[in-house]
């Protein structure tokens, strides 16, 4: 059996939780998901869409704050009683945070940032990334089970999940936290900037590099944008000059996206973008230079002045 | 909030092999000698011990069997025994061998190794004595009392790229120390600093540097042995440029290579990293990495000068060794047993002088006598002004080089008159003439095609490096209007070419003009812009704890 711990924030279920969920699906043997949090019975209901033979809720008023301390307690628990052979987790931030500390609690192997999943004759495989993105590596987990596998947000789809033909069960397993035993107090989430933004979940993305010359024709992308319904982006030199905020920087030294739509305006395509974004379904570059390594990986290219091309392309979106 | 203040007896600045031996060997006193056990520590700016060691390398390991006797048993990371050797002269297209290998590039005895692994191993060794070591910090400057070293500072951390303090600002720390260490490289920063403020190279030559250019590769494995050693002579430099190339088979098909360049070269136009772009298109070398994988890369500079260069090693409180004192032999082109040598012949003398509670110059000399009484000066003095011959172009240089052999190191004038190398840059208008080239463009462009050559921009990703973004730039320009305008004028702004990871572009400022871009977190802290840029601008300072390169491997 695979668990699945689920990821909820302020009652908002995490999308990458659903990426977790259909890699969890597709070895195909049976399959549970795990909620944690203090009044998560939305979130909960939420997943019992998913084909699973039963959600679990951990409610606990402990909860009500993510702590690494409070989650380890929990879910050390949690997997004690289920006994599952894996715990898949989606490696979101919070994952990072207390998955090691659970590994190392539970004494079991943690195999993170997983890209893909082999079943072998000698046992499962595991695909993951080292070297920045550069090699991927087969590993497969030594010593008893359950391991713990973090799975990298944009390997699998979300959209891909299974939906059950009815909702799952839903049960409480009962499990108290003792709000004592928790060493970290929280306080109140730090917000960056005010209009702080979470690139790795939104569905369609807009991104501009160098080849918007100047800041005064960053209107053109935002009117882009809008029409696509989509967030705004941009590679290293961008956000560098201030022209955007930091937080809307994709590559190496910025996000990591994996959206449906990705269209790259006047963007070259350096590695260091690349390994930002490679991920997205779909990929749009429309550059003036037709070497540019954008187009290796792009699925429509579109060679020309993006000064010509963008505004055809508002134009028959707003039609 | 305030500063901490450390204290400790012996203080090690930088975990390379000089410091790395320095330590080991304190360590290693103490236990002999017994008595009250001194309190040292290591500063390492990397996040980990040897991620910012960069070499070709090849190992002399004379020093470190005296250090470490049973090193085979402790496992040090050895790689492949040289056996097989080989010398080109490279013409554009075709090589010559050499008819004898010259005797200092006879390297039967010596190990191809990684210098990020072989420095990883040492700090377990130095870890396991009980000394402490703190990776991931950086000395940003040298605390004095009047004019006796008293330690140094950290850097602080948590500044955002405007200079103010962030939520999670610290300020660096003040570590104290009876004796100090320097052991911070090739163009140190804190011996920069102590080195003008004590005048410690006074009466001595200007330091001469290189770059080197380095790429590990994965290629077939019936390309080429593992143990083989090339050095080239020649194409791609001219005969008015220093500077060869190397290749180091290892075992599974992997394949050290890389270009040195001094950076003594006249044309304001050269870029070394072009040149290394051609280097890997001439038959000697694409015919073994045609269909390979180029897997990391990494810059760093060299120190060359040699003897004569080296700075008064000892000041009140203070020792020097290593890259940081210019302690490499550019005729064998080694030096990593230099700085174990170095490292170790400095703990000897701190650790004599903080028993004996006097830590002063005149006690700290014996540093310098222990140097002249060892293999370092029967080493470096006779080949003291190879580097400098060369600056009269390369076949000169060869035959004294090869003269030297025979006499020791004589010259009519001893030591030969040299220049910093940065004053040798000829500006545009002397070296070309009237036909002035485009300065945004290469004067020989090299074609890249992402598999045999690279750009800087994808070079500098397979170098592992990271910093936060949002820090202060560590690479500071004290007048960033000379480069729009007199520099664009005279050089044509050479930092865009002699630096090998893009960090400095000049981009459109708008009204037609342009203006100094700098990315500084594409830096590999190889400080070529330090030692290269011809007004002496361009200050490295080390960045915020751990950023930099991830050489593993290398």
């Amino acid at each position: 059996m695979i668990l699945v711990v689920a990821e909820q924030r302020e009652g908002k279920l995490n999308r990458a939780s659903w990426e977790a969920i259909a890699a969890a699906q597709q070895p195909g043997g049976e399959l549970k998901v795990a909620v944690t949090g203090s009044g998560v019975s939305d979130v909960a209901a939420e997943l019992a869409a998913a084909e699973a033979s039963e959600v679990i809720v951990v409610d606990a008023l402990a909860l009500a704050d993510y702590t690494a301390d409070g989650y380890v307690t929990a879910l050390a628990v949690l997997i004690e009683q289920e006994r599952p052979a894996q715990v898949f987790f989606a490696h979101t931030y919070q994952t990072r945070d207390f998955a090691p500390a659970l590994a190392a609690r539970l004494g079991r192997a943690l195999i993170t940032d997983v890209t893909a999943i082999r079943n072998e004759a000698s046992g499962t495989v595991y695909v993951r990334p080292v070297f920045q993105g550069k090699l991927n590596a087969d590993v497969t987990a030594a010593g008893p089970a359950p391991h713990l596998i973090t799975i990298q947000i944009g390997a699998y789809r979300a959209d891909a999940a299974r939906r059950g033909a009815s909702a799952a069960p839903i049960r409480n397993a009962g499990i108290a936290v003792d709000a004592s035993a928790i060493r970290q107090k929280p306080e109140a989430p730090f917000k960056e900037a005010k209009q702080a933004v979470d690139l790795s979940q939104a569905e369609r993305i807009v991104a501009v590099g160098r080849g918007i010359k100047g800041q005064e024709h960053l209107k053109l992308v935002e009117d882009l944008a809008r029409a696509m319904g989509a967030e705004i982006a941009a590679s290293r030199p961008i956000c560098d000059a201030g022209w955007l905020p930091m937080d809307r920087q994709i590559g190496s030294s910025g996000q990591t996206v994996a959206p449906k739509l990705y269209v790259a305006l006047g963007i070259s395509g350096a590695i260091q973008h690349l390994v930002g974004m490679k991920g997205a379904r779909t990929i749009v570059a429309i550059n003036k230079d037709p070497e540019a390594p954008i187009f290796e990986i792009a699925d429509f290219g579109i060679t020309g002045d993006l000064f010509e091309v963008v505004p055809a392309m508002i134009a028959e979106l707003n039609k | 909030m305030a500063r901490e203040t450390l204290e400790v007896d012996a203080l090690i600045v930088g975990g390379g092999p000089a410091g790395m031996s320095a330590a080991l060997r304190l360590a290693q006193l103490q236990k002999a000698k017994g008595g009250e056990p001194l309190a040292i520590a290591v500063l390492e700016k990397a996040r980990e011990a040897g991620a910012h060691m960069l070499s070709g390398a090849m190992l002399d390991p004379s020093a470190l069997k005296e250090l470490v006797p049973d090193f085979k048993e402790r496992g040090a990371p050895l790689g492949s025994e040289v056996h097989h050797e080989h010398v080109y002269f490279l013409t554009r297209t075709g090589k010559i061998p050499f008819p004898i290998t010259p005797p200092p590039l006879q390297n039967h005895g010596n190990y191809i190794i990684s210098l990020s692994r072989f420095v990883k191993w040492m700090a377990g060794l130095v870890e396991a004595e009980g000394v402490d070591m703190f990776a991931g910090f950086p000395a940003s400057e040298v605390l004095y009392d009047g004019d006796r070293v008293t330690g140094v500072r950290t850097r602080d951390q948590g500044i955002d790229k405007h200079g103010a303090k962030k939520s999670t600002f610290e300020p660096g720390v003040d570590i104290r120390a009876k004796v100090t260490i320097l052991c911070d490289g090739v163009r140190g920063n804190l011996t920069k600093a102590l080195v003008r403020r004590l005048a410690l190279d006074a009466g001595r030559q200007p330091q001469l540097y290189a770059i080197g250019i380095k790429e590990l590769w994965e290629v077939p494995k019936d390309r080429v042995k593992p143990g083989t050693v090339i050095h080239t002579l020649g194409y791609p430099l001219r005969m008015e440029e220093f500077g060869g190339a190397f290749l180091y088979a290892m075992a599974d098909g992997l394949v050290s290579f890389g270009l040195v360049t001094g950076l003594d070269y006249r044309d304001p136009m050269f870029d070394p990293h072009q040149a290394f772009q051609h280097l890997k298109q001439h038959p000697a070398f694409s015919s073994i990495l045609q269909g390979g994988q180029m897997v990391r890369y990494g810059a760093k500079a060299l120190p060359e000068g040699g003897w004569h260069t080296i700075p008064r090693v000892y000041a009140d409180g203070v020792l020097i060794a290593g890259d940081a004192g210019g302690f490499v032999n550019s005729m064998r082109l080694k030096g990593i047993h230099l700085a174990m040598r170095t490292g170790m012949l400095a703990a000897d003398t701190a650790f004599e002088a903080i028993r004996a509670g006097d830590t002063s110059a005149a006690r700290l000399r014996q540093y310098e006598e222990r140097i002249n009484a060892s293999d370092v000066r029967r080493e470096l003095y006779p080949v003291r002004n190879v580097h400098q011959s060369f600056s009269y172009g390369l076949l000169p240089g060869l035959m004294y080089s090869g003269l030297s052999l025979v006499t020791g190191g004589w010259w009519m004038k001893d030591p030969m008159p040299a220049h910093a190398g940065y004053e040798r840059m000829a500006q545009l208008a002397d070296y070309y003439g009237e036909t002035r080239p485009d300065v945004d463009a290469p004067v020989r462009p090299a074609k890249i095609d992402r598999q045999l050559t690279f750009d800087k921009l994808t070079n500098v990703h397979y170098s592992g490096t990271r910093h936060p973004e949002d820090q202060p730039s560590h690479l500071i320009v004290h007048d960033t209007n000379i480069c729009s305008t007199r520099c664009r004028a005279e050089y044509g702004n050479p930092c865009t070419r002699f630096c090998p990871a893009n960090v400095y572009e000049m981009v459109d400022a708008g009204n037609g003009t342009k203006k100094l871009q700098i990315n500084a977190s594409n830096c590999v802290h190889c400080k070529t812009c330090d030692i290269m840029d011809p007004y002496q601008v361009i200050d490295w300072v080390p960045p915020e704890g751990g950023g930099g390169p991830q050489y593993e491997g290398m």
